[in-house]
């Protein structure tokens, strides 16, 4: 029988080192959740996994930044951010998200950069990080760069990472001033993955929208930044009929897919009113000071 | 019984908590998953990737090689042990594994067997198949004239007199055409102020039992045992006996706590593959189905039902039903099903004219046969949904043209047997008057619009079937129950506990229940149908008391004079000097039963007792995306005296909320023949988020008076009107009418959008 490896590196160095290599077989875990599902499932058989659990604590440390953003080491688990103070008071948006983000066992387990580098585009997170102006730090055996979250994505299932690159942490610049919701639609049970995922980040100013982030994911092949919506709203007063302007732009722009949870028209009819009502919950929900 | 008893009676009627509670919470309970013997071999399925194929060639040659793999094997070498190996409960249609032809995705060609239960995964992977691929047929009524044909010829198990006629049947689908003619419904149409028709469907669902199935069959001299999940220990050994050409007690069958049922676990599922298997190689084998696997072994009937009737003056008074029923690549008991719910098809109604058309249908997909109300949810979706559209087309309230309609107490329902212990107005009334219904109803505002809606069903105890029961004192006067009820989570232990300790004046926790065990415990024909509390309860009662004569004739040839002190423990100490001896009590139970004739469907006893349930719910509709929200939803049932009033509550929450599901979203979805969402990643049942935010149980004050202490069954009786309730609200809150489910918010979406124009 086909067995596999299991590493447990003792630094991210180390990790990094026995991830270089050109065999897509071998892989990082963290929390295993989605990874255990495609091994059980067949669709994933790893020939070595190299464990994260090991690596230095600092890679697990959550805590706010001196000009009011936040820094999340990519092996927190989602529980931790959950939890931490310091999430609550620079990004409340993400502990609310997080309440009907899988259950209490999974996030207890789940890590921040498993969540973003698995690819799947009915994950709550990258939608909620990438509306806060969220990046991701990567190193791997060419070094370190800057990836916004916005852009990690290139498809179904896939990141711009390459083998052996690791999300090491995800910065999210300060947030005073922006105002942020996140809703999310199931369409069978309560607890299924999402038919649609929108994120939105407001910056008022006097009374008008200065400056915007709209995603939206589950809907779309991959996350996706509206433009257009965000187009829509720029310099005006916010309101039933800026935001159904907005609304509007994001069911023309997005490219919303079919699936067993509802036809790609649907969705986008779905879209079209969770544009607005999400615009509107970030605006009930104020602006974090 | 003149023995003093140690407490007085009022074990039926007390929320005694479930005895096997304690076991089960704490990880003590036994479970077949669980069960590993010395020189097990492990199974693992390699499956038919086409819906409808003749099998040129199968080559295990890859698998054989992987080391560690045991044996394989295919449907020719099943013919080793039993040359003629087919099976079902109805027709002998369904090979142990493949012969000839595969009739389903996912239908089991052959397997691999190895000690360890990885390198059986493995090398299933390995084997390969070639299949001539036939067309196929997928839906039920194309299934009536299609060219497909999913069995050349019809093979009726032969236990059914009214399966008689289809013997040796050739190229056609239908597996049963049962008909029920009442009057003249032509005349009736003819007659009428209105005729209204309409269709309405039903998809294809599963019961996702969170045990999924298991079977262990363990080869002795000249005898096998076989642990399996089941919910019918009794016909298991029958029927493995009769494939093997052996006497029932060769073959033992064992059953201990299972992980769910809802019907899926019924007749032969695994057991005739183990019980093959261990037979051919003389080894214990074990084959444990993950959930996805189970998708391709049971499933809930999809339905369609055309339904026309006359309204004259208020009252229907004609009915025609068409019902079909997609059986699958097997009929399992879908013949039943299409007879024996069929003819409740008009509903509780009291209608002069009816005539019932009920076709089960062969279909290139997973076999359908039980689940949780046999039928009849289908059915109360189509004829529930069609009174209410009766109602608003001519704009009476659809409350009251029910009650100007109901089958009342001593009426006779259309097979002709008379309504006796049948509270369908009190379950109306119940739930009418909880509901105020006749209160003013805030409708929403905005977006959110609300609506109620309301549907009372009934259904008809299978007949005619037996239970045996024996209930055993032994010399300290404790006491033991041996049946083959199987306590799948419904609560029977205990309600069964309290029965024998109702009669025998003993604590109800004081009494044993001996888990099925076919060399053990008497035959009981399967715990199914709800039938169990009326069947063996009577049988257990019976068993009660005979043991408590016996107790009775004891202390008389004692010398002591009725009434004594003398309890159990004492008569056997003062007959046998020490603490000695035991009393048997046995009880056989078998109601009363007249078949209908086979071209009328009459009978004027066609049920020992009927089951009634009803749903009322207040819904709240997002006008924007479709969604649905259950802000209330209040169940009624009739279930005669409940033994257990806090297990009835919980057998209608459970029942009901597993309809929810049903009703809502849950779907198997097919592309060509395959289950493209067998997971529970895609496949969704309610989760507790999905409750109702209000859910209200009420048991209506009725009898049963052939019933144990006054009670029926219970397990399915909430699930009849969940459906039709939910659709008429909707229509009540939006003006939309689905006659298909489930009831996606996508469909309520595109309901609303095209009433818009
Ligand atoms: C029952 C259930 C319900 C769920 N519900 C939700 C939900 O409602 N919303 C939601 O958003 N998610 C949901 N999830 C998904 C869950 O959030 C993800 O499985 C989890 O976040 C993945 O994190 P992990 O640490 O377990 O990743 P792993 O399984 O360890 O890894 C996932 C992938 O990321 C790679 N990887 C891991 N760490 C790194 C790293 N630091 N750098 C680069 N690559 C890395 C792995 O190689 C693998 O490819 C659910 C999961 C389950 C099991």
């Amino acid at each position: 029988m086909r067995g596999f490896e299991l590493v447990h590196p003792a630094s991210l160095g180390e990790a990094i080192k026995l991830l270089d290599t050109d065999d897509p077989t071998v892989r990082p875990f963290s929390g295993g959740t989605a990874l255990m599902l495609m091994m059980k499932a067949g669709v994933f058989q790893p020939s070595r996994l190299v464990d994260l659990g090991g690596i230095e604590p600092e890679h697990a440390a959550v805590e706010a930044t001196g000009d009011g953003g936040l820094k999340l080491g990519a092996m927190a688990t989602l529980a931790q951010v959950e939890r931490s103070a310091d999430v609550m008071r620079v990004a409340p948006v993400i502990p609310r998200a997080m309440k009907r983000l899988a259950n209490v066992r999974v996030r207890n387990v789940a890590r921040i950069g498993g969540n973003l580098a698995h690819g799947d585009p009915h994950m709550d997170l990258p939608p909620v990080l990438s509306s806060l102006g969220g990046e991701v730090a990567v190193t791997g055996p060419a070094g370190e760069r800057r990836i916004a979250i916005e852009s990690l994505f290139s498809g179904y299932y896939e990141t711009v990472l390459s083998q052996g690159e690791l999300i090491r942490q995800v910065i999210l610049p300060p947030q005073r001033g922006w105002a942020s919701a996140y809703m999310k639609c199931t369409t069978r049970s309560a607890d299924d993955w999402p038919a649609l995922g929108v994120a939105v980040s407001l910056k008022l100013t006097d009374g008008a929208v200065q400056d915007s982030r709209i995603m939206v994911s589950a809907a779309t092949e991959k996350l996706t930044r509206l433009a257009a919506a965000e187009a829509a709203l720029e310099g005006a007063q916010p309101g039933e009929a800026a935001f159904a302007r907005a609304a509007d732009a994001a069911a023309t722009e997005a490219e919303t897919i079919d699936d067993a949870r509802g036809s790609a028209e649907y969705k986008t009819e779905l879209l079209r009113v969770y544009v607005k009502r999400a615009l509107a919950e970030a605006v009930r929900n104020g602006a974090v000071q | 019984m003149n023995v003093m008893r140690p407490m007085p009676a009022g074990q039926v009627g007390r929320s005694v908590p479930r005895l096997e509670a304690r076991e089960k919470v704490t990880g003590r309970a036994d479970y077949v998953h669980n069960l590993v013997v010395p020189g097990m071999l492990y199974t693992k399925v390699f499956r038919s990737t086409v819906p409808h194929g003749r099998i040129v060639s199968i080559d295990t040659s890859a698998a054989e090689a992987v080391e560690g793999v045991y044996r394989v094997v295919t449907g020719e070498d099943i013919r080793k042990v039993v040359p003629e190996p087919y099976y079902g409960p109805a027709f002998h249609d369904q090979p142990v594994l493949a012969l000839d032809k595969v009739r389903h995705v996912g239908e089991p060609v052959a397997v691999v067997l190895a000690e360890d239960p990885y390198v059986a995964a493995e090398a299933v992977q390995l084997i390969t198949a070639e299949y001539e691929e036939l067309e196929p047929v997928f839906d039920e009524v194309e299934a009536v004239t299609s060219r497909a044909v999913v069995h050349e010829v019809l093979k009726p198990a032969g236990t059914f007199p009214d399966l008689k006629h289809l013997v040796g049947r050739r190229d056609t689908n239908v597996a049963l055409d049962y008909q029920l003619r009442r009057g003249d419904v032509d005349a009736a149409f003819a007659a009428a102020d209105r005729v209204f028709e309409h269709e309405f469907r039903t998809q294809q669902t599963m019961h996702t039992p969170l045990e999924p199935m298991v079977s262990l069959a363990i080869p002795g001299h000249e005898s096998l045992t076989i642990h399996t999940a089941s919910q019918s220990p009794s016909f298991v050994r029958i029927e493995i006996a009769r494939l093997l050409g052996w006497p029932e007690n060769r073959v033992r069958v064992v059953v201990p706590h299972l992980g769910g049922g809802f019907g899926a676990k019924l007749y032969i599922k695994l057991e005739a593959l183990v019980a093959c298997l261990a037979l051919l190689v003389r080894r214990p084998v074990k084959l444990s189905l993950t959930m996805e696997e189970q998708f391709y072994t049971i499933s809930k009937h999809a339905s369609t039902f055309r339904i026309r009737s006359s309204v004259k003056d208020g009252k229907i008074t004609g009915r025609r039903c068409e019902v079909f029923w997609n059986g699958g690549a097997y009929a399992d008991i879908g013949p039943r099903v299409t007879q024996k719910s069929g003819f409740t098809a008009p509903g509780p109604y009291d209608i002069d004219n009816v005539s019932i058309d009920s076709y089960a249908l062969y279909t290139n997909r997973p076999p359908a046969g039980a689940l949780r109300g046999f039928g009849i949810p289908q059915l109360v979706w189509a004829y529930e949904s069609h009174t209410d559209l009766i109602a608003r087309e001519l704009e009476i309230d659809p409350v009251e043209f029910r009650r100007n309609n109901i089958l009342r107490e001593g009426r006779e329902q259309a097979t002709g047997t008379a309504m006796k212990d049948a509270a369908i107005e009190a379950v109306l009334e119940d739930i009418v008057a909880r509901m105020d219904w006749s209160k003013p109803f805030d409708r929403g505002t905005g977006p959110l619009r609300r609506g109620r809606g309301i549907a009372i069903g009934f259904k008809a105890s299978i007949s005619p079937t037996t239970s045996v029961a024996i209930v055993n004192v032994y010399g300290d006067g404790s006491s033991s129950l041996y049946l083959s009820t199987v306590d799948m989570g419904q609560g029977s232990d205990t309600a069964m506990a309290q029965i024998v300790g109702e009669t025998l004046g003993i604590e109800t926790e004081n009494v044993k229940v001996i888990h099925p065990d076919t060399d053990v415990t008497p035959y009981d024909m399967a715990t199914l149908g709800s039938r169990s509390t009326f069947h063996m309860g009577n049988a257990v009662k019976l068993a009660a008391q005979h043991a408590r004569d016996q107790l009775d004739a004891l202390a008389r040839s004692l010398g002591l004079p009725p009434g004594t002190n003398y309890g159990p423990k004492d008569l056997f100490k003062k007959k046998y000097g020490m603490q000695a001896g035991n009393i048997v009590g046995v009880g056989s139970y078998i109601p009363d039963y007249k078949s209908p004739d086979p071209a009328t469907g009459l009978s004027d006893n066609v049920t020992p007792f009927w089951m009634i349930g009803g749903t009322g719910v207040e819904i709240e509709v997002d006008t924007e995306t479709g969604h649905v929200r259950i802000l209330r939803m209040v169940n009624a049932v009739d279930c005669g005296r409940p033994l257990n009033p806090k297990i009835v509550e919980t057998q209608l929450s459970g029942a009901a909320l597993m309809q929810l599901g049903f009703t809502l979203f849950e779907n198997m979805e097919y592309d060509n023949g395959q289950v493209t969402n067998a997971s529970f990643a895609d496949y969704k049942i309610p989760g507790i988020h999905d409750l109702p935010a209000r859910i209200e149980n009420d048991i209506v004050e009725a009898e049963q008076k052939s019933g144990p202490y006054g009670a029926k069954g219970v397990g399915e009786s909430a699930t009849f009107g969940v459906s039709p309730a939910i659709a008429n609200a909707i229509h009540d809150a939006v003006g939309v009418r689905l006659t298909e489910m489930p009831l996606t918010p996508e469909a309520v979406f595109r309901a609303i959008r095209a009433q818009k124009g």
